[in-house]
């Protein structure tokens, strides 16, 4: 019974009798298995996970992504999707046969008219090729052609959290690794120094929505795809630096003799996990090194600085962040995470979304200039989008000056830009109210697909088995969007 | 009464083997082989050696006027009945048999029977000699074809071929779309059944004048009008239908050949369309570019090979090597500086210099010794020196690699000097040298000799002004 009890406890402490006793059965069973099935030991399709881990499947057109997460949905009607008929039939209800049987948020259920509200924004043609942006983005219109505008994103949640967990794990129910820790899972890390995943935050005037460190969460993966929250300031990282008085082999010492503990706990017991935590232990003390170094943004010259917008030299700012993206991806950082708070604009839409868009637009834009004269947006591929759309019908009072809008699903703007994906054009339609999708749809795990196969990742085939099933980031759904890759 | 010399029991197996092996030729198509029996079949590859060996030693021997040791001739016998027995099996399982393997497999039937036929002579000692000496002669030449025609399946058609055959896969740069891109996919799958001299349905296909004549079926392609085009409706008929093209037992088309086809035939099945010419976000321009990458991965094919060990003892925490992809043999590497940098960071990945295809030593400060070993890496296509303390005499040492591609020059003080060494670049594609001492003349002899060559000097001035007006004129606001 004792012998037994440690068995179960260790399945390390197998001893010779246990190793027979168990061998006898298991050959048994594969005779008999063999009579029930006779195809049991032909040679069958070939296992679903066959490609080794940490490389891609096939030769990648993006090493790297920049994710410009814009947190709260900024509205595609003010932004990109240029809708006349709105001005034209402004204030008329929208028609239920446009609408036809879409749920509402608990914010406008209760209202019993829904006036269509055209855009405060004015619109323009730009570029070569004469893509619709509005002129609260005057620098990402300067950029027109190298950017690829998807106005036919859609997506099944209406409410931020599912929303943007959807976006970010491919699952409107948490606990999966967000994309991010699945692109550092399938491409392992470029720079050992380094997280692989990184996260930068900042906030804007407008109305925000929460950000949680489980958009970033690795999920069932291994913790060391987990994403790292990038702090702005002194101390990026916290708990990074060493205490007054401990010196750098002093803080070797004591991790190699961590780490040979570890070591043993690891023989005693099996768990991988432990092995993780050695790894991120070093990892850590390299980090020591590369962090403050990367991020010292000082090293920059003024006119990159200016390029992106004197916010930059502001600690925490949307530009700033972006100034650093760009720094961790020249410094081999697979996925570089920024979100932006204060795009859920459900009143006073005109003067928060400018206010917004005065955040986030030249730095956005720079980013993408300052990428490509490095010759980076040939292998880093950008986006830039928000968890949802917004309604093309006024929330509230209707006053063209001062109104809002609600959550809306079914069609919403994003752009991508370098990283194998086709510059200057845009991709998709909208009917003319900008409701629905009449041309080239995109779901979010079309979306997932699309970015995974640049990455040189075929998304059916990234896997990992947990809880009895094997998972993807695009769950049982997904198409390559062919049409948008170069 | 001839008395005979050898066991019995030896005479018996032989029999019994070589009326098996008749049995098994005759009533191929009559046998559904247990598949423990063809299991057998696996071992073909492991004894298919002996027979050569001991056959050719045995009729060396006969032909040179010696006595062929008995034994030698037994076990050779034996050898060449049990490979071709297990070579028949093998071949059952990829039914139907192609023209390669039809061959292979009579004319390995032949050298057993003729082993077999020999052996019979010699055991019976008939005074045969000339039959025994052709015997011994059409064995030599039955084995090197036997021989030849194995390897031929299982190392391909062409392994033996001589290596610059003038058939490249790669499709140039801005193709057409008729020559390089369609007619390529119906030379790979149509084109060896309905050429002028094998008029399969009376239809030729290596021209389009000819696709569009057609065959017995009428045209084969409807201009315009994929759906009422006979080619794309035979392509898609169901796998068992009798009409389906390519027939049974040859490779089917892929599902992006067939849109290419389909694609190429809406927009007018004219073979003067380039790939420039078509509108970006038309499908067809994704589909080729997909199919002129995967040629891209082809021409890796030939890299040599390196083991996964290598590689890791040649990583460090920060000289990160990865593999492009899952089974290729080419690298991309990546170089960080470490807190003691020296030149052994670089220089030691000599060992794998033929396979680095992208190498990344952005902002490193290596000298002309790194230099010297990056200018080893001979398929080079990818090189990041930019933030380097280089010159023009590190830029000198890379002269010899023809292939690159991109080359990340930027904030380094390289001169007009390296100008003559970098438009000797014949496949650069893109080329960053901002904040270098190249002078606008010299910029003006490269963009001469490079012409198709995107040469990045930064942010076009205009723009960077209007960034950097807008920032301070709101400034001014506030």
């Amino acid at each position: 019974m004792e012998e037994d009890k440690s068995k179960s406890e260790n399945p390390l402490k197998v001893n010779r009798r246990h190793f027979f006793s168990q061998l006898s059965v298991g050959i048994g069973s594969l005779a008999l298995g063999s009579l029930l099935i006779p195809d049991l030991f032909k040679g069958g399709p070939k296992p679903l996970a066959s490609q080794p881990l940490g490389i891609p499947h096939f030769a990648p057109k993006a090493k790297r992504v920049i994710y410009l997460f814009q947190s709260g949905a900024p509205s595609q009607l003010e932004s990109f999707d240029y809708k006349p008929t709105l001005a034209k039939r402004m204030g008329e209800d929208l028609p239920d046969s446009v609408r036809n049987g879409q749920r509402l948020t608990g914010m406008t259920a209760g209202q019993d008219k829904f006036p269509l509200m055209p855009s405060a924004a004015k619109f323009a043609q730009h570029g070569k090729s004469g893509a619709w942006v509005s002129e609260f983005f005057p620098h990402i219109a300067k950029i027109a052609d190298d950017i690829c505008i998807v106005k036919s994103m859609h997506t099944e949640a209406i409410n931020h959290d599912p929303a943007i967990t959807f976006f970010q794990t491919g699952s409107q129910q948490s606990g999966r690794p967000s994309m991010g820790s699945w692109m550092s899972y399938g491409l392992g890390s470029e720079n050992q120094n380094l997280p692989s995943f990184v996260v930068l935050t900042s906030r804007g005037k407008g109305n925000s929505q929460g950000l949680y460190s489980k958009l970033w969460s690795s999920g069932f993966l291994d913790s060391k795809h987990q994403g790292v929250l990038l702090r702005s300031g002194k101390d990026p990282v916290l708990y990074l630096n060493d205490p007054d008085g401990i010196s750098r082999s002093d803080k070797r010492h004591l991790l190699d003799h961590v780490s040979s503990l570890n070591k043993l706990h690891h023989i005693e017991t099996g768990d991988d996990e432990i092995e993780s935590r050695i790894a991120q232990y070093e990892m850590a003390y390299r980090m020591q090194m590369s962090v403050p170094d990367v991020m010292d943004i000082k090293k920059e010259p003024e006119s990159i600085i200016k390029l992106y917008g004197e916010d930059s030299q502001v600690p925490g700012t949307y530009a700033a962040n972006c100034l650093q993206a760009r720094r961790l991806a020249e410094n081999g950082v697979r996925f570089i995470q920024l979100y932006h708070q204060g795009w859920d604009q459900h009143g006073n839409l005109p003067n928060e979304m400018a206010g917004q868009a005065k955040d986030v637009d030249q730095a956005s834009a720079a980013l993408i200039l300052d990428l490509k004269q490095r010759g980076m947006l040939e292998d880093t591929l950008v986006i830039w989008g928000g968890e949802f759309g917004r309604t093309n019908y006024c929330q509230g009072n209707f006053d063209p000056k001062n109104y809002g809008r609600d959550h809306h699903p079914r069609a919403f703007s994003i752009w991508m830009a370098g990283g194998g994906i086709k510059p200057g054009i845009t991709f998709g339609e909208t009917d003319e109210f900008g409701y629905n999708i009449v041309k080239n749809p995109v779901h979010i795990n079309d979306f997932h697909a699309t970015i995974m196969n640049n990455l040189g990742l075929d998304h059916e085939q990234l896997t990992y088995k947990y809880q009895g099933r094997r998972f993807r980031l695009t769950d049982v759904a997904g198409n390559v969007i062919k049409d948008i890759i170069t | 009464m001839i008395k005979k010399n050898s066991s019995p029991r030896v005479d018996y197996v032989i029999f019994g083997l070589t009326v098996f092996l008749i049995f098994c030729l005759v009533f191929e198509s009559f046998l559904d082989l247990p598949s423990m029996v063809a299991w057998l079949g696996r071992l073909h590859p492991l004894v298919l050696h002996f027979p050569i060996v001991l056959l050719l030693m045995a009729a060396g021997i006969g032909l040179l006027n010696q006595i062929v040791p008995r034994l030698l001739l037994t076990i050779a016998t034996l050898s060449a009945l049990i490979t071709a027995i297990t070579g028949f099996f093998l071949g059952t399982e990829s039914a139907p048999k192609a023209d390669l393997l039809f061959w292979h497999q009579w004319m390995g039937a032949g050298v057993a029977l003729l082993a077999v036929l020999w052996y019979w002579i010699s055991t019976n000692h008939l005074q045969q000699t000339y039959l025994v000496r052709g015997i011994q002669l059409v064995v030599i030449v039955l084995i090197g074809l036997t021989g030849h025609y194995g390897g031929m399946i299982t190392h391909g058609e062409d392994f033996l071929a001589l290596p610059n055959s003038n058939k490249t896969e790669k499709i140039p740069e801005n193709p057409l779309i008729y020559e390089h891109v369609v007619h390529r996919i119906m030379d790979k799958n149509c084109i060896a059944c309905h050429n002028p001299n094998k008029k399969k349905g009376e239809l030729e296909m290596n021209s389009l004048g000819a696709l569009i004549e057609g065959g017995e079926s009428g045209p084969s392609i409807v201009v315009g009008d994929p759906e009422n085009s006979e080619l794309i409706r035979r392509l898609h008929l169901p796998m068992e239908n009798e009409e389906h093209m390519p027939p049974e037992g040859k490779k089917p088309l892929s599902q992006d050949e067939i849109r290419i086809l389909e694609r190429w035939i809406t927009l007018g099945a004219s073979d003067t369309l380039r790939l420039e010419h078509l509108d970006n976000t038309d499908p067809l321009v994704g589909l080729v570019r997909k199919m002129m990458d995967q040629g891209a991965e082809n021409k890796w094919a030939k890299l040599p090979k390196v083991a996964d060990t290598t590689l890791l003892n040649l990583a460090s925490d920060y000289v990160t090597i990865r593999r492009i992809s899952g089974n290729s043999q080419a690298l991309s590497v990546s170089v960080f500086l470490p807190p003691n940098y020296s030149s052994k960071n670089i220089t030691r990945l000599q060992r794998i210099a033929n396979n680095i295809v992208e190498l990344d030593m952005s902002g490193i400060p290596i000298g002309e010794e790194e230099l010297a070993a990056v200018g080893q890496c001979q398929n080079l296509e990818w090189l990041e020196i930019d933030r380097t303390p280089i010159t023009d005499l590190g830029i000198d040492k890379l002269k010899t690699l023809s292939k690159l591609r991109v080359i990340k020059a930027y904030e380094t003080a390289i001169t007009d000097e390296s100008v003559t060494v970098l438009k000797g670049f014949s496949s650069l594609k893109s080329l960053y040298i901002w904040e270098t001492q190249i002078t606008d003349s010299g910029l003006s002899e490269l963009k001469e000799a490079l012409p198709n060559v995107h040469i990045v000097r930064g942010i076009d001035p205009e723009l960077k002004d209007a960034f950097i007006k807008q920032a301070t004129s709101l400034d001014s606001l506030q």
